[in-house]
């Protein structure tokens, strides 16, 4: 009954919420900014109705001479109509009270007015062209002297009085005269022809005239004014019929919502009175299971928590946060499953239809009694009750029970007269007698007889005084045999203190009194003999040592006790040997063998061990014992020595003085023999960054594998070495000719230069290869190997990977260069060199934007040196750091002097090298040197080679990066000489490029130069990269250049490198004339 | 500033052409002589309207749908935007239904919309710019209003005559104003005015003589002029008045394009239009007038 009352509550709001909504929608109906746009447009209409109706009546009065005004307004009408008439723009079609019907004829009146607007427009032209025509006419007739002039003239008079004031009567007289002049042309007078034009013209001009007001009238007529009154009035009192409908909704709108929000009060106060009663009754039975000593839970019949008193909560703690009302039994169950173990309970309180009781054991070791029963509504009532006290008594009891049953030792149990009330198990091993043989006897037909009177007395006196007894006795066994035993005799009292049993531990130590004999004398040999015993545990640690292990290793029991014997470890020994060890070992329960052990001094000392795994006898490993002894005597064996002397230990190929010793055997052979010999002196390329990148074990790796290449690459006769690092020599003691050794060199080139499988990466390396020959380049071990050095050094200055033939001239140079570093040297302090200025110009004005500085030196003897000569030299030996640091000054220094001058946009570029970076030129020292002369960061552009990108070290690219960071450009010098990549261009911040001399040359004559120069302006362009070419030496060159779009240009042909002090000078000389004319001033 | 400044003459000064659609104009621009829009891809708007030399190709063609109705002289596309409807017999009231009808209409290019909006829409950077311009990809719709919006950027500004009207004195010679003052006394000026100097009225070939019994030859349904479009009695041998702006450049003249010349044009019209014979030296005097109306844009060679 109740239900289907509320059933019928919600049927009722339902309802009433879907009026409301119904309404709130109706009221939105009236769309304002339609009704507005309406407004709007039909104001605008009506405007443009009222423009036409004033330019026709303009037209027709001849007052508008030209007709473009009345076109505007058409164009303008245009698309209003559409619009009024669009049914998508919810306007036309959206009503029913005739609105439409207004709109249409509306419309058709203006359309058809528009139409007459067209045909007035003619008319009045037409018109407009008599008037003005015909006194021309009558003139002309009057000049002529005919008589009929006077006719005529009056006759026009009419007519302009016609067109100024219409009348039927003058038009009918103006008819009739006209059809007098027509008879008097008849007549075929001198004046026919011209008299006919001029009635001809006047005819049509009257004819127009009442066509004209015809068409006005007709176009005054059309009662457009009215279908736009009635569309008005339509409109209006369709808005306020919507208007009214929306008011009424509104009015019922708010009746509605009144109503609904009384009921909503009454459901809400009926609500709070039944709330209020459930808690009332919730909070009595709360407080009922508050009260049980039980922790008590109870779910109804969806599993649900209905309530649970505090204990509940104390028995599980970690439901504290979950135990809320309503929560899964299933959830509990998740989380408590896990924290405890179910055990049935044993018996009749078991499983049944409506309850279960079991155990639960908690991790904390808690026991609770569960029971789970079922209530009348099929939910769940849980009781537990804490059991944990009377479950620990019990287990102790049983543990108790057990160690009885099982103990080592035989106990026995005789209350206080004596007779036995127990025995364990062992005691029946120990004696032979089974219990129930010796249950209520007294225990003395155990005496063996052995005992004396005066100990057993002893033994009834302690015990009687209440005290435990300890002693030996000396006991028969059933079968006969006689054994030792040592016994622990208490008294056993009741709550109330008094003695009411005995009880005897005993023990047979028969076994023990002959392993005591034993032991003595194995520890007279353990500590006497003459090699190391150490025996070890079976977690491996050091348990004891005898004397000779401290003799032979120097380590004192005590500070090797408890330590892991890899103290001894020599480390000469890899992981897979004892591995090896351990698994022979553990396996065969045995190892013999040498190992390598470290005394405590840290001396190496082999050791001919023996070790020997000791097992109990379920055949688990007690501990080890080792013995070893020292043979080191044995071991110092001259061949190992002089092995490990001659031979790398990496790779195993002779070393240096091996190599050294077969050489010098070589060079006498081949003497006496007549023959020619080679060395060749490898050394690898770009190793150092293998090692660098990839870490030194890869770098051994690879050295390995090097070995091994260069090995298949010679004979058995010859000898490879490895010389050190990177550099391995081959001696070949038997060649014919050079080019032999050639053959040989090219191989191994193209054997190295093949990729190496390196980490899971591809690495190249190649080989260098500096070869002597004997007798022609040395005579000697020590200069054969030297001079092939030298041939690798000029080979490694050739490009790397290739081979050089040493020569004299070779050796000549390496002292002249030696000699040039040292003046050098002395060069930078004695102030020879100095800089010169060549200009970079723009292609297209051929100003200069900014001069390269260049390094010169005026050698006091040599003359002017060539920096080709000098700065490799200075990169070599690092002069370059100082030299680089005194260019950047002295230019920057330079161009401030030059902007100071006037030359205010005026640039530098100053070269850096890859050397000067790796020297630690930094952007820090270039901000300095730019803050010190006043100079923008802007202004300076660095060059840097192609050869330094290609290193691709990141070092330098950050360095580029710090440089440009400070708003220096950076550019590329003698950009395509290198391996032209458009990747390290991308990686790199560079903002120019200079394309290599050597490139512009052949322009634009060599098709090869032509294309790769396109090549690169293309390439600068897409990355938006700057260009210079350099080298541009006469007008061809330079007229292609800019034409291909090449920015700007440096050589000859616009200015040669000059002294500082010459390009000031014609700085201020252009300065001063500015004239056009750079380019005289420009080339001295 | 301007308009108080202009000489009061029915002949009024050409206006700039408005910005307000410079991007759909340059998109107009490229379609005008985009051939995609004919059925053979061999003709664009730009093979009749020649731009460099008058808007026009001086030839009459076939007109209307079929080709059996005659031919009409090809009308300059230049300032055609400031003409009240388009084609000879007003029959497209808009530049945009024109282009449609120049694209659609066998006479013309030929072709049919689903095509020509197929063929644009293969070209991936003609999309992207339509998406720039009108937020979608070609529709005809947006290349109708595109090609309109830069016909109407085909004004001619700054003639002689326009500076003259705006004050400049010196900008047309006494012959020449003697020109324009026959111009208006003849009565040319009632039906050529307006800043496009015709195209804002239609006329009737024929008002003051049978212009078509004089001609000769067969009347074709081009001959009839607006009476095709409407079927009024009324409109027979109705045409627009058409623009004299370009005029000196642009022979031959009248919609069949039966007069080579412009002095025998000045002269057919004032027999036929206005009833009168006039002497060479008012002719000559005429056509003097006519040279200063010539105005300036980019793309016509002055």
């Amino acid at each position: 009954m109740r239900r289907r009352r509320s059933f019928f509550q919600l049927f009722l709001l339902a309802t009433a919420i879907l009026v409301v909504l119904l309404l709130f929608a109706r009221t939105q109906v009236l769309d304002n900014d339609a009704y507005f746009g309406w407004s709007r447009d039909l104001l605008a209409v009506k405007e443009l109705e009222a423009q036409l109706d004033r330019d026709l009546l303009r037209v027709s009065a001849f007052l508008l001479t030209q007709y473009d005004p009345l076109t505007d307004v058409q164009e303008k009408l245009e698309p209003l109509g559409r619009r009024f008439r669009d049914p998508g723009a919810g306007r036309y079609g959206s009503t029913t009270d005739g609105i439409d019907e207004a709109i249409d004829a509306y419309w058709r009146s203006l359309g058809r007015k528009q139409a007459l607007v067209e045909r007035i427009k003619l008319q009045a032209a037409l018109l407009r062209n008599g008037l003005s025509y015909l006194p021309l006419a009558v003139e002309e007739l009057a000049a002529s002297g005919t008589p009929t002039a006077g006719t005529v003239l009056t006759l026009l008079n009419r007519l302009y009085l016609l067109n100024l004031f219409p009348s039927e009567s003058d038009e009918r007289a103006i008819r009739e005269t006209l059809s007098r002049l027509d008879a008097r042309i008849a007549e075929q007078g001198p004046d026919a022809a011209m008299l006919q034009n001029t009635v001809s013209h006047m005819r049509a001009n009257l004819a127009g005239l009442l066509e004209l007001r015809r068409l006005r009238d007709d176009y005054l007529a059309m009662p457009s004014g009215e279908r736009f009154e009635r569309l008005q009035t339509l409109y209006t009192a369709h808005r306020a019929s919507a208007a009214h409908r929306a008011e009424q909704f509104s009015r019922i709108l708010f009746v509605l919502t009144l109503l609904l929000l009384l009921g909503l009060a009454l459901v809400l106060r009926h609500l709070e009175q039944t709330r209020a009663l459930a808690v009332r009754e919730r909070n009595r039975l709360r407080d009922a299971v508050e009260s049980l000593g039980e922790a008590f839970a109870l779910f109804d019949s969806r599993g649900r928590l209905l309530l649970s008193n505090r204990r509940f909560a104390d028995f599980y703690l970690w439901l504290a946060k979950s135990l809320e009302p309503g929560v899964a039994h299933a959830q509990l169950e998740r989380e408590t499953l896990e924290r405890l173990q179910r055990v049935p309970a044993a018996g009749a309180t078991g499983a049944s239809a409506t309850s279960q009781t079991y155990f639960e054991h908690l991790e904390d070791g808690r026991w609770y009694l569960a029971s789970d029963s079922k209530t009348a509504e099929g939910g769940m009532a849980c009781v537990r009750f804490d059991i944990t006290e009377a479950k620990r008594r019990e287990l102790e009891l049983r543990k108790l029970s057990l160690v009885l049953e099982q103990s080592p030792a035989s106990v026995m149990i005789t209350d206080t007269q004596g007779s036995i009330e127990y025995v364990n198990p062992r005691f029946e091993e120990v004696t032979g007698y089974r219990a129930d043989e010796v249950l209520g006897r007294k225990p003395s037909f155990l005496k063996s007889g052995d005992t004396s009177e005066e100990e057993y007395r002893d033994l009834w006196e302690t015990l009687s005084a209440g005290r435990e007894w300890r002693g030996h006795f000396h006991n028969r066994r059933k079968d006969g045999s006689i054994f030792w035993e040592s016994a622990s005799i208490s008294p056993v009292r009741d709550e109330a203190g008094r003695v009411t049993h005995f009880v005897a531990v005993k023990e047979d130590v028969t076994a023990r009194k002959r392993a005591e004999d034993q032991l003595r004398m194995n520890a007279t040999v353990f500590e006497t003999t003459a090699d190391a015993i150490m025996v070890t545990d079976a977690d491996n640690r050091i348990k004891t040592v005898n004397p000779a292990f401290t003799r032979m290793t120097g380590y004192a029991p005590e500070d090797v006790l408890c330590k892991d014997p890899r103290i001894l470890s020599s480390g000469r020994h890899n992981a897979r040997f004892y591995r090896r060890l351990w698994e022979r070992l553990l396996g065969q329960g045995s190892w013999s063998g040498e190992i390598w052990a470290r005394r405590r001094d840290g001396s190496v000392f082999p050791a001919l061990t023996s070790v020997v795994a000791t097992k109990d006898d379920c055949g688990r490993v007690m501990e080890f014992v080792a013995v070893f002894s020292d043979m080191t005597q044995r071991k110092s064996d001259e061949q190992q020595i002089r092995y490990q002397a001659n031979h790398d230990a990496l790779t195993g190929l002779p070393n240096r003085a091996l190599l050294q010793d077969r050489l010098e055997l070589a060079i006498a052979a081949a003497q006496r023999a007549q023959r020619a010999l080679a060395v060749l002196f490898v050394d690898l390329d770009r190793f150092k960054s293998v090692n660098e990148t990839f870490g030194h074990v890869n770098g051994d790796q690879l050295l390995q594998k090097v070995t091994r290449r260069l090995d298949a690459c010679v004979r058995q006769a010859d000898t490879l070495a490895r010389f050190g690092g990177d550099a391995f020599v081959i001696l070949l003691p038997e060649v014919g000719s050079g080019a032999e050794v050639a053959t040989v060199a090219d191989k191994i080139i193209a054997r190295i230069g093949q990729p190496f499988h390196l980490a899971d990466r591809e690495v190249y390396v190649g080989a260098s290869i500096g070869i002597a020959l004997y007798p022609e380049d040395a005579e000697t071990a020590d200069a054969m190997l030297l001079h092939a050095d030298m041939a690798t050094t000029r080979a490694k200055e050739a490009g790397r990977n290739r081979y050089q033939f040493f020569t004299i001239g070779m050796q000549r140079s390496v002292r002249a260069k030696a000699e040039l570093e040292h003046e050098l040297r002395r060069a930078i302090d004695r102030q020879e060199l100095v800089l010169h200025y060549q200009p970079v110009v723009d292609a297209a004005t051929r100003r200069p934007v900014h001069y390269e500085a260049l390094a010169r030196w005026h050698h006091p003897t040599h003359g002017m040196v060539s920096p080709d000569r000098f700065i490799p030299l200075a990169e070599e030996t690092g002069l370059i750091e100082p030299l680089g640091r005194w260019v950047l000054e002295t230019a920057c220094r330079q161009l401030s002097a030059w902007q100071r001058m006037g030359w205010s946009h005026l640039g530098l570029a100053v070269n850096v090298s890859a050397r000067q970076l790796e020297l630690g030129f930094t952007a820090a020292d270039v901000e300095s040197i730019l803050a010190a002369s006043d100079v923008a960061a802007t202004s300076l552009v660095l060059e840097i080679t192609e050869g330094l990108m290609l290193d691709g070290r990141a070092e330098f690219c950050t360095r580029l990066q710090e440089l440009r960071d400070l708003g220096v450009r950076l550019a590329v010098d003698d950009f395509g000489t290198g391996y032209s990549s458009l990747g390290y261009l991308k990686r790199f911040p560079v903002d120019e490029l200079k394309i290599d001399r050597s490139f512009v040359q052949g322009l634009p004559d060599s098709s090869d130069d032509v294309s790769l120069v396109e090549a690169i302006i293309g390439m600068a362009r897409s990355l938006g990269l700057e260009l210079v070419a350099e080298g541009v030496e006469d007008e061809r060159q330079l007229a292609f250049l800019r034409q291909r779009g090449c920015g700007l240009l440096q050589g000859y042909l616009l200015g040669r490198p000059a002294s500082g002090e010459a390009v000031s000078e014609l700085l201020a000389c252009s300065l001063d004339s500015s004239s056009p004319d750079l380019d005289s001033a420009l080339h001295p | 500033m301007l308009g108080a400044e202009v000489r009061l003459e029915p002949i009024r000064p050409i206006p700039e052409a408005a910005t307000l659609e410079a991007r759909a104009a340059a998109l107009g621009e490229r379609l005008f002589a985009d051939p995609r829009l004919s059925r053979d891809g061999r003709m664009s708007c730009a093979s009749c309207h020649d731009l460099a030399r008058h808007g026009a190709d001086g030839r009459t063609h076939p007109s209307g749908t079929e080709v059996t109705q005659g031919s009409v002289k090809t009308p300059t596309v230049y300032n055609s935007g400031l003409s009240f409807v388009q084609g000879w017999n007003g029959r497209a009231p808009t530049l945009e239904a024109m282009v449609g009808l120049a694209v659609t209409s066998p006479a013309f290019m030929g072709s049919s919309w689903s095509k020509v909006i197929q063929g644009l829409r293969s070209d991936a950077k003609l999309n992207a710019d339509f998406d720039a311009v009108f937020d979608e990809a070609p529709t005809p719709e947006t290349v109708t209003a595109a090609i309109a919006a830069f016909e109407r950027s085909l004004v001619t500004p700054n003639s002689r005559f326009d500076r003259w009207l705006a004050g400049e004195d010196e900008a047309i010679d006494e012959a020449e104003l003697d020109g324009y003052r026959l111009f208006k006394s003849y009565g040319c000026v009632s039906c050529h005015q307006g800043a496009n100097v015709g195209g804002n009225m239609y006329g009737r070939m024929g008002l003051m003589g049978d212009y078509f019994a004089d001609r000769g030859g067969e009347i074709t349904p081009a001959d009839l002029g607006r009476f095709t479009i409407t079927g009024l009695d009324e409109d027979r041998h109705l045409f627009k008045v058409p623009s004299l702006r370009l005029a000196v450049r642009n022979p031959p003249y009248f919609h069949d394009g039966s007069t080579e010349t412009l002095a025998e044009a000045i002269r057919v019209m004032a027999r036929y239009q206005l009833g009168r014979s006039i002497s060479d030296e008012h002719v000559a005097a005429i056509e003097r007038f006519l040279t200063t109306l010539v105005g300036e844009h980019p793309r016509l060679t002055p």
